[in-house]
């Protein structure tokens, strides 16, 4: 067994790049995903029915699907749905839209509904419209709730990223492996890649304890 | 789009040798990971103070690195290190299972401290000893409570397998993309394949819902 | 029974309730209940628990829709529509047993809250009005804070303060002291009576039987979603007509 771990150090600047890109994925996917979630947790709760049980569908369906599948299916459908020819990049952003908005909705929707029925009647009882409620009463009471949630899904995304490398996203992951395939660097490479992400993940979790110890909820 | 299903109803075996061994390996992984995760969040709680580090770094760990890179490393690397080569289905059960078993831990641990601590006073007045009051009034609770969360770990472990797909385990993944690739009809395969998907893991969150609210009373003191 | 005159009789009566059912799934919750309240009336309703008298409460101001019969406020009926609806509740103010304070609101915010928001005053006249009505159930020392910091009494106090902010012509309270230690349901009861004395029409759901006795103007009595007996004070508490309604009383250990 013979090492060379100075392939590391040299590929210092393609790693360094994929791991930006990762954050990227990252970060676009939440900026898409959290609205996503908002839009699809009032779709489930209006009165119109077949508004409702589109979204109820919507979020159940990627909830319960394989990432890697949707990132598979994403890369075949998507072209010939769009008629673009989409770079991997927006093809694997969009499977990850998708399953983080639906993951989101529950997020939100479990939040909205853990506020006291009576907080909505007292604002309700005052002659405030329902959306006034909602705006100046549940929201304000129900994100935090929600904030330590949102933090915990930003990490497991943070991890998920690494499904798109399989269609070949310049992502940590597709470049680690990129670089192992070409050098033959195995253990090297491989090594380093779980290293880079344990840098960039642990305190990504420990960030997320702090959240959950500031905002955790007492009754 | 001219759709064509006929490559599904050729292969219809081969696909079905992937779902069974996708069922086989989610129910493993399910199995050894509650069995480690149980052991790891004992060790957490009741263990001497260097262990109770070492498995909070382990758990830690497994919630910066994405199963893929575990896997990955595991039939890959572990090889050059050991001499050993690793059967791929054999190095994706050591890998989700070490991936989960980290989540179940910290599972586990949240129910058990959420029990108010009069339980285990009640149980010591009574002359129990510290594992049995853990035995037979924590553990009891805590199990229904955390119910909705090891449904949750359930789910992800079924969605983890397709992750086994990378490192050519032949489950129903790797099975899809073979017969995709070879037929060039990735759309029809795939969109079967999810909707296979959906129909396993769908019912299993369901049921351990509907079981959670039944016995939901069970855990409440 | 003699003939008794009720408060304001002359005038038309600010809430009728004709023949009112309301029911969940198989459950009638309100059994065709039929009373009525005049203007600056206090009427209590008082009955075991599960009679129906939150349910009615609760219908009055549209938080709960009847299924049968009609609820007639100031001469109209309780309209249909969402906004509609919401002008009446502006007209009404309701007391929850569980305060329903807004955890992340200070005492005033809670009571300038509805003035700035549905009556879109400007909010330093809103300020006002609520140090004033805060005064007047006494806690202008505790505008600043939160209710995590407020006792229950405190709490509900500030509650009927944020009621009262609205100028509602009817106060509904829905068992106001039920979740208060015994030291400070006292307190409450004081502003509840002070504002009876003041003309306040109220209608009042409650197990305190002594207030009913020295506040109400009129008792109503239920059972199992059915009025069992309504009358004066004097009559309910002294010489119930209803043999049942002797036993209520007798069961919550009332000696008269």
């Amino acid at each position: 067994m013979n090492l060379d771990w100075s392939i590391v150090w040299q590929s210092r600047g393609p790693l360094f790049q994929g791991a930006l890109v990762t954050i990227l994925l990252t970060a676009l996917t939440m900026l898409i995903a959290v609205p996503g979630g908002i839009v699809l947790a009032l779709m489930r709760g209006t009165r119109f029915k077949p508004v409702a049980l589109f979204a109820t569908g919507f979020v159940e369906l990627f909830r319960n699907l394989p990432l890697l599948l949707l990132v598979y299916w994403a890369f075949y459908v998507m072209p010939v749905l769009t008629g673009l020819g989409l770079p991997p990049f927006a093809t694997g952003l969009a499977a990850l839209c998708l399953n983080v908005s639906a993951y989101n909705s529950e997020t939100f929707r479990s939040g909205i509904n853990s506020i006291r029925k009576g907080q909505s009647e007292a604002g309700l009882a005052l002659g405030m419209s329902r959306s006034e409620v909602l705006r100046q009463i549940v929201l304000p009471q129900a994100w935090r709730r929600v904030l330590p949630i949102l933090a915990s899904t930003w990490v497991s995304l943070f991890k998920d990223t690494s499904l798109v490398s399989v269609i070949a996203v310049g992502e940590l992951a597709h470049t680690a492996m990129q670089i192992r395939s070409q050098s033959f660097r195995v253990l090297e490479m491989l090594t380093a890649m779980a290293l880079i992400y344990w840098l960039m993940g642990y305190p990504q979790a420990k960030i997320v304890d702090w959240i959950h110890w500031k905002y955790g909820v007492q009754e | 789009m001219d759709l064509d299903v006929s490559p599904l109803i050729d292969s219809w075996r081969f696909l079905a040798s992937g779902l069974g061994l996708t069922i086989l390996l989610s129910v493993a992984a399910v199995v050894c990971s509650f069995v480690l995760g149980l052991a790891v969040s004992l060790g957490r709680m009741y263990g001497p103070p260097w262990l109770r580090v070492l498995l909070a770094f382990y758990i830690d760990s497994m919630r910066a690195i994405p199963v893929f890179v575990v896997l990955v490393w595991i039939y890959f690397a572990v090889p050059i290190i050991s001499g050993y080569s690793f059967d791929p289905f054999w190095a994706a059960l050591t890998g989700i299972t070490i991936h989960v078993a980290a989540y179940v831990a910290e599972v586990i641990r949240a129910g058990i401290t959420s029990i108010r601590k009069g339980q285990t006073q009640a149980g010591l007045a009574i002359g129990m000893s510290g594992a049995q009051v853990v035995r037979k009034i924590l553990l009891p609770q805590a199990t229904v409570r955390m119910l909705p969360a090891f449904g949750s770990i359930v789910s992800v472990t079924i969605k983890d397998t397709a992750i086994a797909a990378v490192i050519a385990v032949p489950e129903l993944m790797r099975q899809a993309e073979t017969v995709a690739g070879q037929s060039y009809r990735p759309i029809e395969v795939f969109t079967t394949v999810m909707v296979i998907y959906f129909l396993v893991i769908f019912p299993v969150t369901r049921l351990i819902d509907r079981y959670y609210i039944r016995v939901a009373h069970l855990g409440r003191s | 029974m003699t003939a008794f005159a009720r408060k304001n009789a002359d005038r038309p009566p600010m809430l009728v309730y004709e023949n009112v059912q309301k029911r969940y799934g198989t459950f009638m919750a309100v059994d065709g209940v039929s009373l009525h309240v005049n203007a600056g009336e206090v009427v209590c309703l008082i009955g075991p628990s599960g009679s129906g008298k939150s349910t009615l409460l609760r219908c009055t101001n549209a938080l709960e829709t009847i299924d049968g019969g009609e609820i007639r406020f100031e001469g109209r009926p309780l309209p249909k529509k969402e906004s509609n609806i919401r002008q009446i509740r502006q007209r009404m103010g309701m007391v929850f047993q569980s305060f329903e304070l807004f955890p992340h609101k200070t005492a005033l915010e809670n009571v300038t809250m509805g003035l700035t928001t549905v009556k879109k005053m400007a909010v330093e006249e809103a300020k006002t009005r609520a140090i004033a009505l805060l005064t007047k159930v006494g806690l202008a020392d505790k505008t600043a804070n939160y209710p995590a910091n407020l006792s229950g009494g405190q709490q509900q106090r500030v509650a009927i303060a944020r009621a009262l902010a609205m100028e509602p012509h009817v106060m509904l309270f829905d068992e106001p002291t039920s979740a208060l230690d015994p030291e400070t349901v006292g307190e409450v009861l004081n502003v509840m009576r002070n504002l009876a004395q003041e003309g306040m029409t109220m209608i009042v759901v409650t197990h305190e039987m002594n207030f009913a006795r020295r506040v109400a103007n009129w008792v109503v009595v239920f059972e199992r979603g059915q009025l069992l007996e309504q009358g004066p004070p004097q009559q309910i508490f002294e010489a119930p007509t209803v043999e049942r309604t002797r036993d209520f009383l007798s069961h919550l250990g009332w000696n008269g």
